[in-house]
């Protein structure tokens, strides 16, 4: 604090006391203020990490339930029951037309009134008595005596069954536990079946097929495109007019809203061209047009890092300009490229909104065979899931996050893998 | 005479492969005659040179091909005698034919449409008539390229430098496809939104407050954006950032100056997660868990008309999934800041917390800024959270718990469900796109300038 500017005599020229009592509680306010700010800078970054916490608890939480599924033991007497289908007809394969005329449902609906009291068909899951049909249909001489159907619930008794639910569904459970009628088993339709309305019977398998589907053409479309732009940005391309034009648009297209690549392939894509609505070819282009800026990015970053002295060498010894980049450039900058694009096709499969106005969002119980059928893609089946009133959603919407979250994880991983393994630092 | 477009490709690809074969074993007899070094390029040049003749031109000509053929189809269809008696009106005209194409092509087993049975021969025949021609058109050039291709090969024949300058070609339309992207986009909502201005008057748009668009009658009064505009800004500019500013900055100044580097390194990709998780789970996350919560203290602090659909539900959530975003642009521009900087003030006798705020935030306060406003122009475009949590209530509320609705909300909302495309209501959709892409572009465009300026005055 002493001024060494002599001529200004006003100036208090007493030498600091570090150990006055006022100086001593300035430096500790001063450190207090320190650790004030430090703390606060980790609960910034502690709140943010509990965020994501909190966030995966709760998605693991609500949806674990989804893969397990209550079954409910169904005893029917076949000698009795109100059914009528010729084993011998089924047996010689004609009895298609059989099974579709018989009465399936009822014959739940009796089998369970017989076994559980009136009105246990609502246990039930409303698809039950197609299992049923399936299962007679695969092994006919179940009609000739008694059998015991393990049928999936009704998506209230589920819930029950699993936490807490309705005065009337803890009820049905308590007694179908007494009579040792219920079971927990993995709930494979969940894995392997297609969009249902009853959440019991709904599975992801479709919008995951959807999705790969849509993922596959993004990828043929988006990869190729992406690195030969970067090739010819990165290794080619003069300085001029046209050049800056595309790093423009290049740059702007990475910070366009997703939604807007929606209306350019509703504009274009289906009315103009009339390509199908709903299919895992138009949101395919859709998402290649967002993913390629992604892919050029990394695509210049990787080869921007390749260095010169490689590229001399190989023009040392003759070989051509082209040459020079297909042959040397390009091997040692794909494992970056590689990872720009996984990451760029994982930032893709987590995208819905563009989706929404190319028409995924119809129901679609069938997964989808071709790129050019109507197809869901799995953020989207969360999307619509989501908006269901029945219950039993809930957990299927979780359970579907998580299968979500689990794909992109393992997507970031590799990506991360392979960086580290054969990226080189030069 | 009809041939598949599979078995066409096949061929094609096929044709492609044996000329490589047969211009490389060509090329090989001529080095076998004068010696290697008698060739210009090497023997596998010359190969690709007659694949590429053999297989571009027909493959371009298939392209050309499949986009004219649908409209003289339709032309053929509507000249014979059975389109005579077809209503004159377009809409329900077009219905038909279309269902009638469908038919006629197998993807569609029976019509609605009875009218619709009666097109379906005609229509066979003149596809498959159509295809013939095609597929006749893609075989002749298929073989006459090849043929083109391989006599032309000579001993010093610069196949080489053909074949490279079509890489290069190649490499060029790549990178304008970028290009092509944004015109289409510029021109599809220019496009669009010019007709909807036809029917409701820009000012009408941009300074109406009132928001109701229904179908069937053009009311201009039903399409004041104003509220959406409001409740864009109220969700996006103002409580994301206020989550997300001072979360991000905060984490950005602790991992870069505080953190050990073994809890910087485990830390920063942790946070990195919040920006990969996707959109529809916030946006889940935030209408079954926050909204709620957030209704249930508003209520508890006695704040009237809070919703389960709340500004401040959206808001939050899409603050957090901002914050990695924000706190990579802050830790970039305090990277930037030279050290000589940060060891002056420390030299002084500052703590690190004096240095932080007093020398070190001043310097990169125009990266934080060009960063943040990067931040605004992504949460102003965000989608899916707006659209399950915010609700669908045009309306000009200050509170924060009430639902208000935005511009991406409205854009899926008007598109999705039943509608024929023409309607104001639908285009609508394009000119609020056009509204949100041009300030998108230019937040982006700012704050581009702004970090670069920045980045110059340090180097």
């Amino acid at each position: 604090m002493n001024s060494p500017d002599a001529l200004d005599a006003a100036v208090d020229r007493t030498p600091t006391d570090w150990n006055a009592p006022d100086m001593q509680a300035r430096i500790r306010r001063r450190y207090a203020s320190e650790r004030r700010f430090k703390y606060v800078g980790l609960s910034a970054v502690a709140a943010s990490a509990a965020f994501l916490a909190f966030l995966l608890i709760v998605m693991i939480g609500n949806g674990i339930g989804g893969f397990t599924q209550t079954r409910i033991a169904l005893p029917v007497d076949f000698e009795t029951a109100p059914i009528s289908v010729d084993p011998d007809l089924l047996r010689s394969g004609s009895g298609e037309a059989a099974l579709a005329n018989a009465d399936f449902q009822g014959l739940v609906e009796y089998a369970a009134t017989a076994a559980y009291g009136p009105g246990a068909n609502q246990y039930f899951s409303d698809g039950a008595w197609v299992l049923v049909r399936r299962q007679i249909a695969a092994n006919p001489d179940l009609l000739l005596g008694k059998t015991v159907f393990d049928l999936p619930a009704a998506s209230d008794i589920d819930i029950a069954n699993k936490s807490e639910g309705s005065a009337e569904a803890e009820r049905a459970v308590k007694l179908l536990d007494s009579r040792h009628a219920l079971s927990k088993s993995l709930n494979v339709a969940f894995l392997t079946g297609g969009d249902a309305t009853d959440p019991a019977l709904a599975g992801i398998w479709g919008a995951l097929k959807g999705s790969l589907l849509t993922m596959l053409v993004t990828l043929v479309l988006a990869f190729p495109v992406g690195v030969l732009a970067s090739l010819y940005l990165e290794e080619y391309a003069a300085r001029n007019r046209l050049t800056d034009i595309i790093e423009v648009s290049i740059n702007n297209l990475a910070a366009v809203p997703s939604i807007i690549f929606g209306l350019l392939a509703l504009a274009v894509f289906i009315n103009l061209f009339g390509m199908p609505t709903s299919s895992p070819l138009v949101g395919g282009v859709t998402l290649a047009l967002m993913t390629m800026p992604v892919i050029v990015i990394a695509g210049r970053n990787a080869i921007k890092s390749v260095p010169p002295s490689i590229r001399d060498a190989a023009l040392g010894v003759g070989a051509s300009r082209v040459q020079v980049v297909f042959h040397h450039v390009l091997p040692l900058a794909l494992p970056g490229i590689l990872t720009g694009t996984i990451i760029g096709m994982a930032r893709a499969l987590g995208e819905t909104a563009p989706l929404l106005l190319i028409g995924m969002r119809a129901f679609i119980a069938d997964p989808p065979g071709g790129i050019t059928d109507p197809s869901t893609v799995l953020p989207m089946q969360i999307f619509l899931w989501s908006d269901e009133v029945d219950k039993g959603f809930v957990e299927k919407t979780s359970a579907a996050i998580i299968v979500l979250l689990v794909v992109l994880l393992s997507m970031n991983a590799f990506a991360v893998y392979l960086r580290n393994r054969f990226e080189k630092r030069w | 005479m009809t041939i598949s477009g599979p078995a066409l490709l096949f061929l094609i690809v096929g044709l492609g492969v044996v000329g490589w074969l047969a211009g490389r074993a060509k090329a090989r007899g001529f080095s076998r005659v004068g010696g290697r070094r008698a060739l210009h390029s090497l023997p596998n040049y010359h190969g690709w040179y007659v694949a590429l003749w053999a297989v571009v031109p027909p493959l371009i000509f298939l392209a050309v091909w499949s986009a004219l053929s649908p409209s003289l189809v339709t032309d053929a269809v509507l000249a014979t005698p059975a389109a005579a008696s077809l209503p004159a009106d377009m809409f329900s005209r077009a219905a038909i034919l279309g269902e009638a194409r469908s038919i006629a092509m197998g993807q569609l087993d029976v019509g609605f449409n009875p009218q619709a049975a009666a097109l379906v021969a005609p229509y066979r025949t003149a596809i498959s008539y159509y295809s013939s021609i095609g597929a006749v058109g893609a075989a002749l050039l298929l073989f006459a390229g090849w043929a083109y291709g391989y006599t032309r090969l000579k001993q010093d024949f610069r196949a080489r430098t053909r074949v490279e300058r079509v890489v290069m070609g190649t490499l060029l339309i790549a990178s304008l496809i970028a290009i092509l992207t944004t015109v289409g986009i510029v021109l599809s909502l220019i496009f669009e939104s010019i007709r909807f201005f036809g029917m409701v008057s820009p000012f009408a748009f941009l300074t109406g407050t009132h928001w109701s668009p229904a179908s069937g009658n053009v009311d201009p009064d039903q399409f004041g954006a104003i509220p959406l505009f409001w409740g864009t800004i109220l969700i996006g500019a103002i409580i994301a950032m206020l989550v997300a500013i001072p979360l991000g900055l905060m984490s950005a100044i602790y991992l870069t100056q505080y953190a050990a580097p073994k809890v910087r390194q485990w830390m920063k990709p942790i946070l990195e997660i919040l920006a990969g998780v996707p959109t529809v789970v916030y946006g889940y996350f935030a209408a079954l868990t926050v909204a709620p919560a957030l209704r249930d203290f508003a209520v508890m602090i006695g704040i009237p008309n809070a919703s389960g659909e709340s500004a401040m539900a959206a808001g939050v959530v899409m603050g957090v999934m901002i914050i990695p975003f924000v706190s990579s642009m802050a830790d970039d521009s305090i990277n930037a800041v030279p050290q000589s900087m940060r060891d002056g003030s420390l030299a002084m006798g500052s703590t690190t917390s004096e240095t932080i705020r007093q020398v070190i935030l001043p310097a990169a306060l125009p990266g934080v800024v060009g960063g943040v406003l990067l931040a605004v122009s992504r949460a102003i475009g965000e989608t899916m959270i707006v659209v399950m949590a915010a609700g669908l209530s045009a309306s000009m509320t200050a509170n924060p718990f009430a639902s208000v609705t935005t511009v991406t909300a409205q854009i899926v909302k008007l598109l999705t469900g039943d509608q024929e495309f023409d309607s104001a209501k639908t285009l609508a959709a394009f000119a609020l796109g056009l509204v949100l892409f041009i300030v998108t572009l230019l937040l982006n465009i700012v704050a581009l300038r702004v970090v670069k300026k920045y980045r110059e005055a340090y180097e």
